[in-house]
Order: structure tokens, then C-alpha cells, then sequence
């Protein structure tokens, strides 16, 4: 069936420190790793962290010593990473780079490299960018560049994939859609659900019900209701908004009351809001959490609410679904795509309409009309990292010629006379090539001036390349033994043949 | 080989199912006609994502249907054959519809992307304001009118450089033409005072926003003069008057010192409240001279008398800026108005007077303060200065503070005033020293105030001063150009007039032609991945 590959992926963002982004790595590395393929991540070094370090599962982490300059990215000296990713590409005998992150330069860097060297590339990206403010048109020239010549990306939702094209002036047949998820283990409700997700996980999904449905939790009309805030305060992550709507919602619902948690530059504005309003019994803030603590934040909670001015895709939202919450999200970014709508209630990015909408959520929640408690299943069966990983297979399958490439793209047999003059340019099935001459052509088109820069950047790199190739041959390089692969995978197809 | 639709065919609870998603318009299987896809303008077709050259764009695609038949040939064996595919497996297992959804396990590949919903949200230039191109051509007059002031004083160093024109003719004129500036303004400015005793004396109702109207040139009228307030309180002081001639010697002796007099010029436009109007009341009513002087003098005046009452009050006032300002309002409002407007000119004159002797004194030194620098380079570095003074002068119009977070005007004004100095560093005498120095201060300092004045005041005046300025400025240059003297020269200068008022019209509608013809390039794009931008009405309820 399909080969197993060497796979590195590079980003400026990995443990030790937190965020989304650097568990979305690791745990596609670790189910890529269960599917047999061999994964080592490049990275910069972190204080405390130099070297080569293995993780769990035999995930092998190179720290690149770098220079960071700003939030743990590193400088974006285009060439100076070559040498030394060279010779960790040929020591693991790497097929597939697999970048991530629009603002690691680590990442664009190891893109080119890797094309030059003659690898095939994968770029995700995570986050959003507008078009107007003078950092964006150039970080999007920059992205322009480096995904110029890149074999597939993979974006983390449909706006996601909507925002790279346009920002990158890419075909939009050769980026995916793969989201994130979550590990529905961590965010499990307080209750009920405990039992019937072990007897799931040993049984079989169908049987999750066996037990008959976990016992709703009813709501008195006098209850407290607990809304869960769970965002770093930011501009961007709608704190205005929520220190706006607070006052209101507290005051036209009586028996509710927040619980906040999370640091930033805003928290002064929400501290001064509940000082102001005297709400200090029923708003409690809880400064920074760690990731761990978040599960046990929101299992305290009814609602979630998310008041974010944009977002690729908000896995805290996935998490809270998780946790049994009922969701009141701003309809902005990616977020609409994420859950279904019986688990949120959408609103506008307005003062009114949030209040609306956390009333009517309240309102729902006290007629008991949610089923909170069925959510953590539901979740589960909708986002899982195994999923994740298997899609991205796919998508390695699709570069690397294992699938061909009319049903990599989906093509059919009327386009194929179309489709043929374009593949001269790709080369082989659906690859694109690697000539120098072609990726030039590629570079050219991104700009009057940035493209003959760019085309000067890569044949710099091209010629840098082959002085170290006389000047540190390939056969000096040791080829460092594997981590032993695992075998999952035949029983996994087993396991999908008998469903 | 795992089929893409293999991997998603786990089923999908029927819970699922039942959102309540509007049907879509179009599935994929539809033939797109390019008709109706470029149907509004304001959405982006696929097409448009691909750049001509890189990565290779795959016609066929999109293009399937383009109104030819062969299209909807291929359309239908594409079908055809995916009925052949579904046919091999169940019959339920019929494609979906694909939705822009992620927790909806879909039969489509990842990279599948749908004609009908790709880039619907996209919008272009959703909020342009398109130019219209006479009120850009009035709008450019305001520019016009600065370049020929600067072009007028380089015209009157070159005469006096040449010793053409006499130096004090210049300044004798210059100084007229101020003094006269200066007595319409102060007519301007009983008007408006009888104007606003007129409307009413409800009590003084400050708006924030002390922008170009009006409204607002009024309620700086009514605000009684803080100088009066000062003197009272600050009798004991040495003449503060010494302290403002210090400071602007130092002006006219170093270029950099130019700045601190001029930092505080503008440093009181930033002041919001009381102390500013107090200070405009003082430049209004200076003389020539004493108006760049005077703002800074008067506004710290007003600021220690602040402090003064603040302390005098602290215990019963919490502290708070504005109450503070009321209490001052109420102090100041006792000296009548008569009283204290003869009591500004007076102390614009006394201003003006000082001014001129300072200068005076000054002279000697300005004059051989260069003379160990090339004459290149003064051209050289005036050129540069006076580039910087029209590219970063204030040319907004508006008078309210915190229009600029950085302070361009005072940047503009020094800049004059340093290339002023270094070129009248370059003049042989004292006299001619003197006179292109106090000639400076008037074109830079004074005359951009007395211009946005006549321009909020009426817009015929304004047009006057534009013409009057090209006319000056045209015929300068060509008389400065000519070799001739003498009755020669005048028909130079005639030529010149005919000359500026030509390119400074072609300018003007060539200008405003061109960046309505820029508009066209104009390509914003917005669409959901932009942060959204919160509504928030209670705000201003604990805000303030």
C-alpha cells in the first residue's frame, strides 16, 4: 500500500513552549508516527533545550541554535540555515518538509531549502492575515515567496484556505482543508460521559450508547448558570466586547455569573468593569491557566462564551463542546465552520447582539432544551488527530506520486486533455519539477521587482547548495539508524475493513 | 491506496444532519456558467486567486461550461463517469452536497474546492469613497498656496543675495502686508465676538472636538484672555517677557533652539482645553512679530495659572483636569471684554517690539555664523530643509488637538526656520541679515495661521490669497530669472505670472486627473478572515 516516509517537520514554535500550534505538531507527529512513518521535528533551541532530544514515541527534535528576536521566531537570515539542515535532511534520509506557521521564518526558510535540495514540501497554515496594513502586504509578499514553490498546503479551515489563496496566489485544487482536534481524552464532561467514553474506547463507538444516554443534566429555573470565559485578553481576542456585555448580561439574567480566565493587556479594562458595576461576587477571574487547567476550568461552566474578532479555527470552542459546554461564539473567521449549530449560538461581533445571543443561550439552557451531555461524544466522533493524520497522508501520498495525480486533484477523464499541457509543467504525476529553470519561472511571477529578487535568492541558494555538496559530500554524512516503526497500520486497515 | 471518499465514509449521526444550513445554491455538479458566476462584480470568481505565472494554472477546470457546448459535453461524461464510480459502490452512497463545514464528515477530498461557495464572502473596495474632481482641485489649493510661499521667499533671498531688491524694502512690505493681516484679523474677530453676543450668552459649552468649524472659531473668541489671569497671578515673577525674548534668541542664534520656541507653538494646539483657545485669542490678536512668540508664552502662562488654582483648590477638587478648567473659566471670566482685547494688542505689540530688536541684536552673530561652510552646501542643505517644510507641513485645516500623534506641523516650522537662518547666514550685512530673518518668521510663522483663518473664514477670500500667491510667485521667479533690470524685468515678471498661473492650473487639474485615473488600481479585498470590527454602545458609559 501506500510507502512509509521520512517525514521533518520545521517550525520556530514547538515545546517547550505552549500554544496551539505546537501541540497541533506533536500530536500529528506522534499519529503520523502510529501510522509507521518517521517523523523528527526541527526547531529552534529554547533555553534549557540544545540539541537532539527524543519525546515520547520515539519523536526525535533537533533544537537548531538560532538567534530569536521576536516572540520565539527566529532572525530570517534566508541562508544561513542551509548547512545544517542539510545535513539533518540527509542524516534522516528525509522525503517530505513539512513547514507550519505563516510567521516562523524557520519555516519558509526549510521550504526552499528543501525544494533546492529536491524534497518534496508541505506548508500548514494557521492563522489569518488581512491584506490592508503595511505588515501584512508584506508578510504576504513573503508567504507569496516562499509558497511559490511548495508541493501542497494544508490549511486549517475553509476561510483559512480562502485567506492563503488569495494571499499567496495559490491554485486552490493544491491546498486541503484539514482542521485541528482535539484529544477528546483531556476534555471529557464532569460526569455521566466518563463511564461510556472508557466503554467506547474498548467496545466500539456503536456501543457507547449502551449504557442508554448519559443523564441529562436538568436545570431548576433558579439555578446558577456559569458562564466560562477562556481567552488571552486581547484586542483581537474581543475583550471589549465581552467587558461590554458582562454588566448586561449579569444584569438582565439574575442567577448567572462568569468565571474568566486568561492574562493580558485588556484584564485592567475588565477589572475596572467589575469594580465599576460592583460585580465582584459573580465575576471571578482567574488569571493565566495553564493548558492542563483548562478542562477543569470549564467543566465548572454551562456556557462557553467566545467573543474573538478572528480566528482560523478555535480549537478552544472544539474543547469546550468537549467539556459539555454550550457555545456562544462570534460568527468571525473560521468559527462557523467548526460546530454544528445545535452546540452555539452565533452572534454578531456587536455589544447587543452578543447579549441576545448569551440570552437566548441561557434562556435554551434553563428550558433544558441542550442536550450538553451528549456533546462530548458527538465531539469526539467529529475531530480526532488519528482523522488529522490519516488526511495528511493523504495529502503526502498525493505529492509524493503514490496517488495519482488525477485522483489527488480529483480529475476526470474529460479534463485529463486539458489538464495535459499543464502537466508539463508539473513533471511527473502530479509533482511539480524541480528544475532550476521551472522554479525560477515560478518564482518570477511573484512581482515586478520581488520576483527577479526572489529568483536571485534561489539561485544564490542553488549555488550555495552545490558548493557544500564538493565541500561536505553527501557520503560523509552518517545516516543515523531509525527509531523502530511501528506496525499499526494493518491492523487499523483490519479494524476499518470490518466497519 | 486509500479513496478519499473511503476515508470519510464513517457514518454521519443523523443528529448531524439537521442543521439548519440554507440549501445550496449550486452543487458542484451543476455546470458553472461563467455568466452567472461574474454575475456581481463585488465576488471573486476561483479564476482570479491564480497569478499568470506561478503556480501553473490547469485551464479546464474552471472554465468547463464557458459557453461552448464542448463544455457541457465534458460536464456530462464527467458525470457519466462519476455515476460509474458511485455505481460500484451503494446507491445511498450518492455524492452530498458539499458544505464549507468542518465537523461534517464529507465525501469529497480535502483539497476540493466548491465553485459555488469558494470565496463568497469576498468583497472589493466595499467602503471606496470615489473623488470627484473639483473638490479635489479646491482642496489642492491649499498646497498651491504653500509652495508659492516658500517659492516667494526664495525668490526675495535670491533679490536680496543679488542685491537687486533692497532688503528693507522687502521686510518693510512684508511687515505692512502682516500688520494689515493682522487688523483683518482682528476684525474677523469682533465680528465674530458681537456675532456670538448676538446668538446668545447661555453659559460657555466647550465641545471636545474644537475642529475647523465654525462653531468652534467662536467659542475661541468668547474664552476670555488668560494673559490677564497671569499677570494677576504671577505678579511677582521676573517679567516673563525676559524669559520669551531668552528663548528666542535662541531661535534666531542656533537652528536646533528653533525648535524648543517652536515646540511649544505647536505643544499648545496639543493642550485641548482652555489653554490653547487662550493662546489662539493671543495669536490672533499679535502683531506680525510677536504671534510666534506669543502662543507658547501664553500657554504657559496659562498652564502655571492652572496649577496655581488647582493647588489654590486641591482640597476641595479632586484633582480632575476639567473641573479645574471650570473653576479657571469662571476665575478668568471677570475682566471684561473690551478691556482685555486692547490689553492682547497691547501685549502683541509690546511682543512685536521686542521680537525686532532681539533680532536686531542678533544679527551679527547670524551673520558669520556659516562662514566656515561652503556655500554648496547651505544651498544644498536649505533645498532640503525646505523640501522638509512643505512635504511635512500641517495642511489639515482643522485646529483640533490630537489630530497628529506626531507633531508635523512644528517639524515643518522648524525646518523654515533653520533654512532661513543658514541661508540668511549667507547675506554679507547685518541689515540684509535682519531683514531676510524677520521677513522668515513672518512667511513661515504667522502667514500659514492667518491662511487657514481666511480660508474657514470664506472661501472667496481663499481663492483671492491663491491667486494672489501664484501671480506673486510666478512673477518672482521670472523677474529673479531674467538678466534684465529695470522695465525688462518687469516684462519678465509678466511673463512669469502668465507662466506659474499656467502650470499651477495644469498642476492643479493634472494632479487631481491623475489620482482620480489612480483610483482604478484600487483593489482592496475584505472578507471573513479580516478581524471584525466590534460595535460597542455602552462604552462611553463607564469610558468616561
Amino acid at each position: 500500500m501506500a510507502p512509509a516516509y521520512n517525514i521533518a517537520m520545521v517550525c520556530d514554535f514547538f515545546f517547550p513552549q505552549p500554544g496551539g500550534i505546537e501541540s497541533h505538531i506533536y500530536q500529528l507527529s506522534t499519529k503520523l508516527i502510529d501510522r509507521g512513518h518517521k517523523v523528527i521535528i526541527i526547531t529552534h533551541a529554547y533555553e534549557g533545550r540544545t540539541g537532539v532530544r527524543y519525546l515520547t514515541n520515539g519523536l526525535k527534535v533537533y533544537h537548531v541554535p538560532f538567534m530569536v528576536i521576536y516572540r520565539s521566531a527566529t532572525f530570517p537570515a534566508v541562508l544561513s540555515f542551509f548547512p545544517i539542515f542539510r545535513n539533518i535532511v540527509l542524516r534522516e534520509r528525509i522525503d517530505i518538509v513539512h513547514g507550519h506557521a505563516s510567521l516562523s521564518s524557520l519555516c519558509h526558510e526549510a521550504i526552499l531549502h528543501a525544494r533546492t535540495m529536491g524534497l518534496r514540501t508541505v506548508y500548514t497554515d494557521h492563522s489569518l492575515f488581512g491584506f490592508a496594513d503595511a505588515a501584512s502586504i508584506l508578510a504576504n509578499k513573503l508567504l507569496k515567496f516562499s509558497l511559490s514553490d511548495v508541493d501542497h498546503v494544508i490549511c486549517v479551515s475553509h476561510t483559512c484556505k480562502e485567506n492563503t489563496v488569495l494571499r499567496a496566489s495559490l491554485d486552490p485544487l493544491m491546498v486541503s482543508v484539514i482542521p485541528n482536534a482535539v484529544v477528546a481524552e483531556n476534555f471529557k464532561p464532569l460526569s455521566g460521559p466518563a463511564t461510556s467514553s472508557i466503554s467506547a474506547g474498548a467496545g466500539g463507538q456503536s456501543f457507547g450508547h449502551h449504557h442508554g444516554p448519559p443523564p441529562a443534566r436538568q436545570l431548576g429555573p433558579h439555578d446558577t448558570i456559569t458562564i466560562v470565559v477562556i481567552s488571552r485578553l486581547f484586542y483581537n481576542k474581543g475583550t471589549d466586547l465581552l467587558t461590554a456585555a458582562i454588566p448586561r448580561i449579569l444584569e438582565n439574567h439574575p442567577n448567572t455569573r462568569f468565571i474568566i480566565a486568561g492574562s493580558g493587556p485588556k484584564s485592567i479594562d475588565l477589572e475596572q468593569m467589575i469594580e465599576q458595576n460592583v460585580l465582584q461576587d459573580r465575576v471571578e477571574m482567574l488569571g493565566p491557566i495553564r493548558h492542563e487547567e483548562v478542562r477543569d476550568v470549564m467543566v465548572r461552566g454551562h456556557i462557553y462564551l467566545h467573543p474573538s474578532l478572528t480566528e482560523a479555527f478555535g480549537t478552544v470552542i472544539v474543547e469546550a463542546a468537549s467539556c459539555g459546554l454550550y457555545v456562544v461564539c462570534t460568527q468571525v473567521g473560521g468559527i462557523p465552520e467548526v460546530l454544528p449549530s445545535h452546540m452555539t449560538v452565533f452572534a454578531k461581533p456587536e455589544e447587543d447582539d452578543l447579549v441576545a445571543a448569551t440570552g437566548k443561550a441561557i434562556a435554551a439552557l434553563r428550558a433544558n432544551k441542550v442536550r450538553t451531555e451528549l456533546f462530548h461524544e458527538q465531539v469526539k466522533n467529529m475531530y480526532s488527530w488519528t482523522n488529522v493524520a490519516l488526511r495528511t497522508e493523504r495529502v503526502y501520498n498525493g505529492i509524493s506520486g503514490a496517488i495519482s495525480e488525477a485522483e489527488f486533484y480529483s480529475y476526470d477523464a474529460a479534463s485529463a486533455v486539458a489538464a495535459a499541457s499543464w502537466t508539463a509543467n508539473r513533471g511527473r504525476s502530479g509533482v511539480q519539477s524541480f528544475a532550476l529553470i521551472d522554479r525560477l519561472k515560478r518564482y518570477y511571477g511573484c512581482g515586478i521587482w520581488a520576483g527577479k529578487l526572489f529568483c536571485l535568492v534561489v539561485i544564490v541558494d542553488y549555488l550555495l547548495f552545490l558548493f557544500l555538496e564538493l565541500w561536505y559530500p553527501r557520503d560523509k554524512i552518517d545516516i543515523c539508524p531509525d527509531w523502530p516503526r511501528k506496525k499499526v497500520k494493518q491492523q487499523q486497515q483490519q479494524q476499518r475493513k470490518e466497519s | 491506496m486509500a479513496p478519499p471518499s473511503g476515508l470519510h465514509q464513517s457514518a454521519i449521526p443523523s443528529d448531524f444532519e439537521a442543521g439548519p444550513f440554507p440549501p445550496l445554491v449550486r452543487s458542484s455538479t451543476v455546470p458553472a456558467s461563467l455568466q452567472t458566476h461574474r454575475a456581481d462584480p463585488s465576488h471573486l470568481a476561483p479564476e482570479d486567486a491564480f497569478a499568470p505565472f506561478s503556480p501553473p494554472r490547469r485551464s479546464g477546470l474552471f472554465d468547463v461550461g464557458g459557453g461552448n457546448g464542448s463544455g457541457n459535453e465534458m460536464q456530462r461524461q464527467r458525470r457519466v463517469r462519476r455515476s460509474k464510480e458511485d455505481g460500484s459502490r451503494s446507491r445511498s452512497n450518492r455524492r452530498k452536497r458539499f458544505q464549507k463545514l468542518l465537523w461534517v464528515k464529507q465525501s469529497y477530498p480535502d483539497n476540493y474546492t466548491d465553485q459555488a461557495t469558494f470565496l463568497e464572502n469576498l468583497q472589493r473596495n466595499p467602503r471606496v469613497q470615489p473623488y470627484d474632481f473639483w473638490p479635489l482641485v479646491a482642496d489642492s489649493t491649499v498646497i498651491v498656496q504653500h509652495v508659492c510661499s516658500v517659492i516667494i521667499f526664495i525668490v526675495c533671498f535670491v533679490g536680496i543675495f543679488q542685491e537687486r531688491v533692497s532688503p528693507v524694502s522687502v521686510v518693510g512690505w512684508g511687515s505692512c502686508a502682516t500688520f494689515l493681516g493682522w487688523l483683518l484679523w482682528d476684525f474677523w474677530v469682533e465680528q465674530e465676538t458681537q456675532g456670538a453676543a448676538v446668538d446668545g450668552g447661555g453659559p460657555i459649552r466647550r465641545e471636545r472636538s474644537v475642529s475647523c468649524g465654525r462653531r468652534g472659531y467662536r467659542e475661541r473668541e468668547r474664552e476670555p484672555p488668560p494673559p490677564r489671569r497671569q499677570d494677576s497671578s504671577h505678579l511677582g515673577l521676573p517679567t516673563p517677557h525676559n524669559a520669551s525674548t531668552a528663548s528666542f534668541s535662541s531661535t534666531s542664534n542656533l537652528p536646533s533652539a528653533a525648535s524648543s520656541s517652536t515646540n511649544l507653538l505647536q505643544d499648545h494646539s496639543q493642550q485641548r482645553s482652555f489653554a490653547a483657545a487662550g493662546s489662539y485669542v493671543t495669536t490672533g490678536n499679535g502683531n506680525s512679530t510677536s504671534n510666534l512668540l506669543i502662543p507658547g508664552h501664553a500657554h504657559s502662562r496659562s498652564v502655571s495659572s492652572v496649577h496655581s488654582v488647582a493647588s489654590q483648590t486641591s482640597a476641595a477638587r479632586a484633582g480632575s483636569v476639567v473641573e479645574t478648567e471650570e473653576e479657571f473659566r469662571h476665575r478668568t471670566t471677570q475682566p471684561p471684554q473690551g478691556r482685555g482685547r486692547a490689553f492682547l494688542r497691547l501685549e502683541a505689540i509690546k511682543s512685536a517690539v521686542l521680537i525686532y530688536f532681539t533680532l536686531l541684536g542678533l544679527s551679527p552673530i547670524l551673520k558669520s555664523l556659516t562662514r566656515s561652510t561652503s556655500s554648496d552646501s547651505i544651498w544644498a542643505m536649505s533645498f532640503w530643509l525646505l523640501a522638509i517644510n512643505i512635504f511635512f507641513f500641517d495642511y489639515s485645516g482643522s485646529w483640533g488637538p490630537g489630530i497628529h500623534k506626531f507633531p508635523v506641523g512644528a517639524l515643518s516650522t522648524n525646518a523654515a526656520l533653520m533654512a532661513s537662518t543658514v541661508l540668511a547666514s549667507r547675506l554679507p550685512s547685518t541689515g540684509q541679515v535682519f531683514s531676510l530673518t524677520l521677513f522668515s518668521i513672518e512667511v513661515f510663522g504667522l502667514f500659514p495661521v492667518f491662511r487657514r483663518v481666511a480660508r474657514l473664514r470664506s472661501w472667496r477670500y481663499h481663492v483671492i490669497l491663491t491667486v494672489l500667491l501664484v501671480m506673486g510667485a510666478g512673477g518672482g521667479v521670472g523677474m529673479v530669472l531674467g538678466e534684465q533690470r529695470g522695465w525688462r524685468s518687469w516684462k519678465n515678471g509678466l511673463l512669469g505670472i502668465v507662466v506659474g498661473c499656467l502650470i499651477s492650473a495644469l498642476a492643479m487639474g493634472g494632479c487631481s486627473w491623475w489620482l482620480i485615473g489612480l483610483q482604478k488600481y484600487k483593489n482592496e479585498i475584505y472578507g471573513p478572515w479580516d478581524p471584525a470590527r466590534p460595535i460597542i454602545i455602552s462604552r462611553r458609559h463607564w469610558d468616561e
